[in-house]
């Protein structure tokens, strides 16, 4: 297992390499033009402290921009791992300042879809396996096709003329209510709990589809294998059948691919996100792509491709936990 | 009996069920034979158990369409892509609307149709060469004129920064001439003379200017002063300056007498100069001088003329013929004869004028009096400035002003038949060249000294956000173009987009996945690393990147989209290269693939002929179900306004063009119907895919 996990490991630095040296050229071979404008634009902006010309001798320091690609590389790879990720242009703060500030809002959000997501799904997908070609059954696979289909700003744009304009109940875009100060430390929480409403809906909505066609698949799966009519045919009860042998075989494939992704919970909803005005890293790093901020833009794709990583390597390692054959070859 | 599948697909039995060993039949033809044979002995012979009649043998592909069309859900997602396709490639043809399009419509709407204004400016119109009068002048003339009025006085005399005289004089109260004096300078007063220049080379030099004459023992003073330093010094009761220029000195004295320039005019003269200050002007011998002080210099100038050179006048012509508006040098022609009192001749036309219940009229002379046009000092105009409006309307006008002058009242209404202008805001004509006319209610406002003359008039717009009706199904968008048009396109464009993107990714996918699979090894893990290192971009992220990138260097739409199809493409190959592979590693140990190797087929012959084409089922199905995510790709991109750009239409863009609140709610009927269709294409994409993988594999239908 030891072995494995080693194995594994040292595979996931060298993507974590190639992946990052991607992402470095991408940015290496903007134009410079482009670069020097967005520089220029950005550091005119209020509340900027440097002028365009610090940014850009801080990009080169930074980036090595200036040097040769491979040079520059692990200039930015050197200055990274020590933290220092410099100022983010659209923001004028440290970009980890600004990362610490934002990610939290990512992470609650993304978590709260996650738990509703395996509450609604996991349970549909079960019955929809059990009771297949029934009406439950074409039900639950249109719905669940229906959601994976669905483009993510629909979702929200008919959510929000549903709740937020027509009925009332949300406000359209935003984090704080207008009577936000006025209130106190519970209220508070409560108004951000009422603008998250509809961001996680339309995070669950999108989510919930993939996952009630992958429990319902495996569910099958097993509901065919042959343990489950030995188990049927010893005269087990039909409840303690599904509970206790199909349901928990099912969870396998499942834990794997819910484990796998426990780190994307942090990698924010770029599009939910930027259309309801949560203050999240999805948010930040869009309006950061728009206006060219090359910093942050930076470091949130060096972050999705790491946290990319540790997803794949998290499922590989529990699906290695809990099926022993992978452990073997 | 066994059944294999040869290259073309059909099924061939190698069976021998009655007998018939030797012989190797499709099994369609046996069945046919034993179809006929069973005709001919007659209908009521039993059926022998092991009769191949009741065997019913489909080839794959018959198995394939059977097992898809038996699917409902695939059914019904491939009536609905058909019908996608049908309505964004075909009905486009027939629709008789374009993408870009844009419509107008016809509105009633309160316009500002003209302007009066009270003339207080005078206009000149100028006789010489306008740029021989001084702009220090010629920019004062209305406030010198009002300068006259105030003080009550006939006639004024200006200068220009360069010392020329000018005179206005009032011929009366709407009409001023400007005259230009003609001079000449006859002498000058004060200022240095210039002596000399002392040199202090060699000790010491003296060269006295050209026609002066020197004192004597001059150069001995000039030399005592320039050894003590000083700038001035006395000889002989004159004071003299020096001025250090270098190392030499220029001598100088002021001048106490007349220089003149030609003859010398005597001491009476000088007397009278010198008690006259700047601008004054003296008489002697019957000539006029004039005399101009510049610093400490004087000049005496003799008055030799005077030249018209402009007339000015608050007066506009309103011609009675709207269409003929009225010359410069007519008007200059007039304003004389009205100051003069007699009638004048222009272009070989004469014209006499007559006062008219206190106007002036022009009329061209002769016995039918036609009049041309009129005095006026009110302007009155077409609001965009253009002298436009008939006569009679400004007549009305200037009454209507007058009343309320009197009655001292803001506002005041009345009608008039009103021309009519067509979408260009040009005057429109009927059939026999007469303009298009309507009774319509002009509404005459007072704004400071300005009257404003609305009228309800008929006028063309964009056609925007209009609700769908018999012209536009759908409505029309933010532009005025017909929205039901751009979702044909926009569909267009997205399918296009969309099958591009995966034949790309697909054949990437194959190259790259089929050498994987086929070589395995080092080679193997090395396309499975790149794999790895594409699964850990973000594409989204990256398109946005490039999307903002190509907006700054403000890339052409179609250019756009091509490039955003190549990065689409190239960033989604992994996928389908690990599918191909991993069908690819099973498929290699199979003993088809042996014999291949056997036979002595060449590597690419045995990967691209062999080993891809049973890939194919599961390819298509990547393909199908890779195409529906691929066109929510490029809608959200559109939607965020970093896809695919206007004048192209897209249903994303579409979407995003009403997503603020208040748009929202009031265009529902633009933007629900294309969210539906997005989804409705997707959705018809998965149900094919899903269909089509339960056809392909029946072993994996769950």
């Amino acid at each position: 297992m030891a072995k494995f996990i080693a194995k594994r490991l040292g595979l996931c630095v060298l993507i974590f390499f190639f992946a990052t040296f991607m992402v470095y050229v991408l940015e290496y071979s903007l134009p410079t033009s482009y670069v020097e404008k967005t520089a220029m634009e950005l550091s005119q902006r209020p509340g900027s402290l440097k002028s365009a010309q610090q940014w850009m001798d801080e990009l080169n320091a930074q980036y090595g921009m200036d040097k040769g690609i491979v040079k520059g590389y692990f200039t930015w790879l050197s200055n990274s791992a020590r933290g220092n990720f410099g100022d983010s242009w659209s923001q004028t703060m440290p970009v980890t300042d600004l990362f610490k500030k934002c990610i939290w809002y990512s992470f609650v959000m993304g978590l709260i879809a996650f738990v509703l997501e395996i509450f609604i799904a996991i349970p549909l997908g079960v019955t929809a396996a059990r009771k297949q070609y029934s009406m439950t059954d074409y039900t639950v696979t249109v719905v669940s096709l229906v959601g994976i289909s669905m483009p993510t700003f629909f979702v929200a744009t008919v959510l929000k003329l549903i709740f937020s304009v027509r009925l009332g109940w949300f406000e359209l875009v935003g984090m704080q209510g207008r009577n936000y100060a006025t209130l106190d430390q519970w209220g508070r929480l409560g108004d951000l709990a009422m603008h998250l409403v509809l961001p996680i809906t339309t995070l669950t909505i999108i989510g919930i589809g993939g996952l009630m066609r992958y429990t319902r698949t495996n569910m099958l799966e097993v509901l065919n294998a042959d343990y489950i009519r030995t188990a049927r045919a010893k005269g087990l009860p039909e409840k303690k059948v599904i509970s206790h042998h199909a349901f928990r075989n099912t969870l396998i494939p499942l834990v794997t691919i819910l484990g796998g992704s426990l780190p994307g919970l942090f990698s924010g909803a770029l599009i939910t996100e930027t259309l309801f005005g949560i203050r999240g890293i999805g948010y930040y790093s869009y309006y950061a792509m728009v206006a060219g901020d090359i910093p942050f833009t930076m470091f949130y794709l060096a972050f999705i491709s790491i946290l990319t990583l540790l997803g794949n390597l998290i499922s590989d390692i529990l699906y290695a936990v809990v099926d022993p054959r992978v452990r073997i070859n | 009996m066994s059944v294999h599948t040869d290259k073309d697909g059909k099924d061939k039995v190698v069976a021998a069920p009655n007998g018939n060993a030797s012989t190797v039949k499709n099994i369609n033809d046996v069945l046919k034979e034993r179809e006929k044979e069973s005709k001919g002995k007659g209908e009521d012979k039993e059926m022998s158990l092991d009769s191949t009649e009741r065997v019913k043998v489909l080839s794959p592909g018959q198995l394939v369409f059977k097992r898809f069309i038996t699917n409902k859900l695939a059914i019904l997602g491939s009536f609905i892509l058909i019908a996608m396709f049908v309505f964004s490639f075909i009905a486009p043809f027939f629709y008789p609307y374009g993408q870009t399009e844009i419509f107008y419509k016809y509105d009633n709407s309160v316009i500002d149709y003209a302007q009066a204004v009270e003339r207080n400016d005078f206009t000149a119109y100028y006789l010489v060469d306008e740029n021989s009068v001084h702009y220090s002048v010629k920019n004062f003339l209305t406030a010198s004129i009002n300068s006259m009025k105030e003080s009550g006085k006939d006639e004024l005399d200006l200068q220009d920064n360069d010392g020329n005289s000018y005179t206005l004089r009032k011929n009366e109260d709407n009409i001023f001439t400007l005259f230009v004096t003609d001079r000449e300078q006859v002498a000058t007063f004060g200022g240095n003379v210039e002596y000399g220049t002392y040199s202090i080379i060699g000790g010491g030099s003296f060269a006295a200017a050209d026609g002066i004459e020197i004192p004597e023992g001059l150069e001995a003073a000039i030399k005592d002063a320039v050894a003590a330093k000083s700038t001035e010094f006395s000889f002989k009761g004159d004071t003299y300056t020096l001025k250090q220029v270098k190392k030499s000195y220029t001598v100088s004295k002021a001048s106490d007498g007349y220089s003149y320039i030609g003859k010398a005019l005597g001491s009476d003269f000088e007397a009278k100069a010198d008690a006259a200050g700047n601008g004054d002007r003296f008489e002697m011998g019957g000539v006029t001088y004039v005399v101009e002080v510049v610093k400490d210099t004087k000049n005496v100038y003799k008055l030799a003329g005077e030249t018209e050179a402009a007339l000015l006048t608050t007066y506009v012509f309103d011609s009675y013929d709207s269409s003929k508006p009225v010359k410069d040098d007519f008007k200059v022609a007039a304003v004389r004869a009205k100051v003069d009192g007699t009638d004048f001749s222009v272009n070989g036309t004469d014209y006499t004028l007559s006062e008219d219940e206190g106007e002036t009229v022009v009329y061209e002379a002769g016995d039918s009096k036609t009049p041309v046009c009129v005095f006026s000092d009110f302007v009155i105009r077409r609001y965009s400035g253009e002298d436009s409006l008939d006569y009679d309307f400004k007549e009305k006008v200037r009454e209507v002003i007058d009343e309320m002058t009197e009655s001292n009242t803001k506002v005041s209404k009345f009608t008039w038949n009103i021309a009519q202008v067509d979408e260009n805001g040009e005057y429109t004509y009927d059939e026999n060249g007469e303009l298009i006319k309507e009774e319509r209610e002009v509404t005459l406002t007072k704004k400071n000294n300005a009257y404003v003359m609305t009228v309800l008039q008929v006028v063309h717009l964009i056609d925007t956000f209009a609700p769908p009706s018999r012209e536009h199904i759908a409505g029309t968008d933010g532009d005025g173009m017909d929205v039901f048009a751009r979702m044909m396109y926009g569909g267009r464009v997205s399918l296009v987009f969309s099958f591009i993107v995966v034949i790309i990714e697909t054949i990437l996918g194959i190259i790259m996945g089929g050498i994987a699979g086929y070589y395995g090894k080092w080679v193997d893990n090395l396309i499975m690393r790149m794999v790895d290192v594409f699964y850990c971009i973000p594409s989204m992220p990256i398109l946005i990147i490039l999307g903002a990138m190509f907006d700054a260097m403000k890339l052409k739409p179609y250019v756009r989209v091509a490039w955003l199809m190549a990065v689409l493409g190239f960033l989604g190959w992994a996928g389908v290269a690990r599918m191909v592979r991993g069908q690819i590693l099973s498929l290699r140990e199979q003993e088809c693939m042996v014999a291949t190797e056997a036979v002595g087929l060449k590597t690419g012959r045995r990967i691209f002929r062999h080993l891809i084409p049973n890939v194919m089922p599961q390819l298509i199905v990547t393909a199908t179900s890779g195409l529906g995510s691929v066109i929510i790709t490029e809608s959200t991109l559109s939607f965020l306004g970093l896809g695919v750009k206007h004048p192209l239409a897209t249903w994303g863009t579409m979407i995003n063009s009403v997503s603020t609140a208040e748009a929202m709610k009031l265009y529902t009927y633009i933007w629900v119907p294309v969210g539906l269709l997005i989804c409705l294409t997707v959705i018809a994409f998965n149900f094919v895919g899903d269909g089509l993988r339960d056809a392909f594999d029946p072993k994996m239908k769950r």
